[in-house]
């Protein structure tokens, strides 16, 4: 027969149990951040993309896609968000970008007791890493986790397409025009540049010293790219045209290989395969 | 007078082999004699026509300049002073920003030729009172419009996210890479015809130099002959501006480098003014795009880098104002 002080025993212990579980609970949940703010575009679309957008209470003015993302309220551009804005939002997290967002802004926010998260990815391989940092800064880890394997199993593949190409006997040359009057193109250390390797053709603009430099004319007759990739802009394709009449004579432009593509590659995000995946459809066409 | 003559047939040279060195030299040098198809087209239709674009603004800051600072009667007045760059760039955004594309390729050109002619209208009407245009009005009204226009345009990149807003502007910093031979002819029509204006009133901007009631004096209406002067700098800092954006330092200290050199007779030191930019922007420009290839540098940013030195060491070693 139980002995009366064992049940109790018992019962204690079982209460203690399910009160730990319960304060382990709510404790984890209110780990889970539920009001986001976002300061870069790219992080917008991860957010979007991880299903949590419901909790994003502010994006920077720069944060455009998707569509619904340019109805959350503002808190200013990349550069210079309101400090004002940011709190009024009583967030629980601000998310900010090692490239483009201030560090004295983090810090600032920080010392306004209010969690912050930087995303340090700068290049494509990285960025199923980021995806997944970001799925647990948020807690959506799982979602986070099948975007990143989708990813991962998308460079991959574009990797045996690089092996592919590099069996041909030449190596194709590239130029990747961002903007053409002044003329500004994707140089070492861009996002673009970045996705032109992981195809394994070669950027002609991958040896200058800028990011983003403005480039030489006439070095682009000297080093005649087979294919020109044109990144859509506003009133991109007019002016454009009087710069290819001046690049007649390069082979890209003498054998039709001038493509418009779509802005994926200007940021690093669940868009950017897609951008990678768009100019492998154009080196690959016949 | 036989001695400005000889020196500025020195700078005449000096222009020519500047030219030509800006034509063969490079991100690679090229002979002319033994081009290989693709030199010769880096040659025929890409340096020459920036060279010459180079010259010709060149020569209209530094004749501008010369101008100015004389019927300003002031010796920090250059063409951009007057506000007529600010109303330059201002047209060319409201330009871009509306979608007008109706000049094609020569859109931004256009519009911002069309706002500096507007800006110069604007200062001129601005500068007169009692029947003629005044100096210190001219100038008072430049830097107020200045300050507006450039106000304007800082507003509108700010409260814009269009990135190509931000990009098609950075032109108006001074860019001559996009140069051909389509924009010359226009650009050779006002600049020839804004310096031939200035040379033939070179002797009554010697007379105004001295005073209104000197000029009047000596038979010149100070107020027709500052009217006309004042036409020729608008459309000379118009029609560079809308060239090749705003190169700084030429229109400003080329005029004081040659009244070292020349003398301070207007009739020498317009022309040697203009000849004068000519050769520094063109031998920027050369630096600009062979330091550093494939990159380019804004020309801007050599012109004072290396017209500053010189400058500098002529401030010290000659008399400066007759002191």
């Amino acid at each position: 027969m139980l002995n009366i002080y064992t049940i109790r025993k018992q019962a204690a212990l079982i209460l203690s149990i399910c009160g730990a579980i319960l304060l382990f609970s709510t404790l984890s949940s209110a780990e889970v951040p539920r009001r986001l703010i976002s300061l870069a575009p790219n992080i917008t679309e991860i957010l979007f993309a991880l299903g949590v957008q419901d909790r994003v209470v502010g994006v920077s003015s720069f944060c455009d896609f998707p569509e619904e993302a340019k109805r959350k309220p503002k808190v200013g551009g990349m550069s210079n968000p309101s400090i004002e804005a940011v709190i009024s939002l009583r967030p629980d997290l601000v998310l900010f970008s090692i490239d483009g967002n201030p560090k004295e802004f983090e810090e600032r926010v920080r010392g306004m007791h209010i969690k912050t998260f930087t995303l340090r990815t700068k290049q494509i391989a990285e960025l199923p890493e980021g995806i997944r940092q970001i799925g647990a800064a948020v807690g959506a880890r799982q979602r986070a986790e099948e975007l990143a394997l989708d990813i991962e199993r998308k460079i991959s593949s574009l990797e045996q397409g690089r092996r592919a190409r590099h069996a041909l006997a030449k190596r194709q040359k590239v130029l990747f025009i961002i903007w053409p009057d002044p003329l500004i193109v994707a140089g070492p250390r861009s996002i673009t540049d970045d996705a032109l390797r992981l195809l394994g053709v070669e950027n002609i603009a991958g040896d200058t010293v800028s990011t983003y430099p403005k480039y030489s004319i006439e070095e682009i007759l000297r080093r005649a790219p087979d294919i020109i990739f044109i990144g859509k802009g506003n009133g991109m394709d007019r002016v454009s045209d009087s710069l290819l009449g001046r690049l007649k004579n390069v082979p890209a432009v003498r054998n039709g290989k001038v493509f418009y593509v779509s802005d994926y590659l200007y940021r690093l995000g669940p868009r950017t395969i897609k951008g990678v995946e768009e100019l492998a459809g154009h080196l690959d066409a016949r | 007078m036989k001695n400005i003559t000889l020196r500025i047939g020195i700078v005449l040279v000096l222009l020519a082999v500047v030219f030509l060195a800006s034509v063969v030299a490079g991100p690679r040098m090229i002979n002319p004699f033994t081009a290989d198809p693709i030199s010769r087209e880096i040659l025929f239709s890409i340096r020459a026509p920036r060279s010459i674009v180079a010259l010709l603004m060149g020569m209209a800051l530094g004749a501008s300049g010369a101008v100015l600072q004389g019927i300003l009667r002031n010796p920090l007045a250059d063409p951009y002073i007057l506000g007529i760059s600010s109303g330059a760039s201002l047209s060319a955004a409201l330009g871009i920003l509306g979608g007008l594309s109706i000049f094609g390729s020569f859109t931004i050109p256009v519009f911002a030729f069309i706002g500096a002619l507007f800006t110069g209208g604007i200062v001129g009407v601005m500068g007169w009172k009692r029947g003629g245009i005044w100096p210190e009005r001219l100038l008072l009204a430049g830097v107020g419009l200045s300050f507006l226009f450039s106000s304007l345009l800082m507003l509108m990149m700010t409260i814009s996210s269009d990135e190509g807003l931000r990009k098609a502007m950075l032109w108006i910093f001074g860019d001559l890479s996009m140069s051909d031979w389509s924009r010359i002819p226009y650009g050779l029509f006002f600049i020839a015809g804004g310096i031939a204006l200035s040379a033939m009133r070179a002797r009554a901007l010697n007379a105004l130099i001295l005073g209104d009631e000197f000029a009047y004096s000596l038979g010149f209406s100070p107020h027709r002959e500052r009217g006309m002067l004042f036409v020729s700098v608008g459309l000379l800092t118009a029609a560079s501006v809308s060239l090749g954006g705003m190169i700084g330092f030429i229109g400003l200290l080329v005029p004081h480098m040659m009244r070292f050199f020349i003398g301070s007779d207007s009739r020498g030191l317009i022309l040697s003014s203009a000849l004068g930019g000519g050769i520094l922007l063109c031998l920027a420009d050369l630096i600009s795009r062979t330091i550093m290839p494939p990159m380019e540098l804004p020309a801007g940013i050599i012109t004072a880098i290396i017209g500053s030195p010189y400058f500098l060491y002529l401030l010290r070693k000659k008399n400066v104002l007759g002191v």
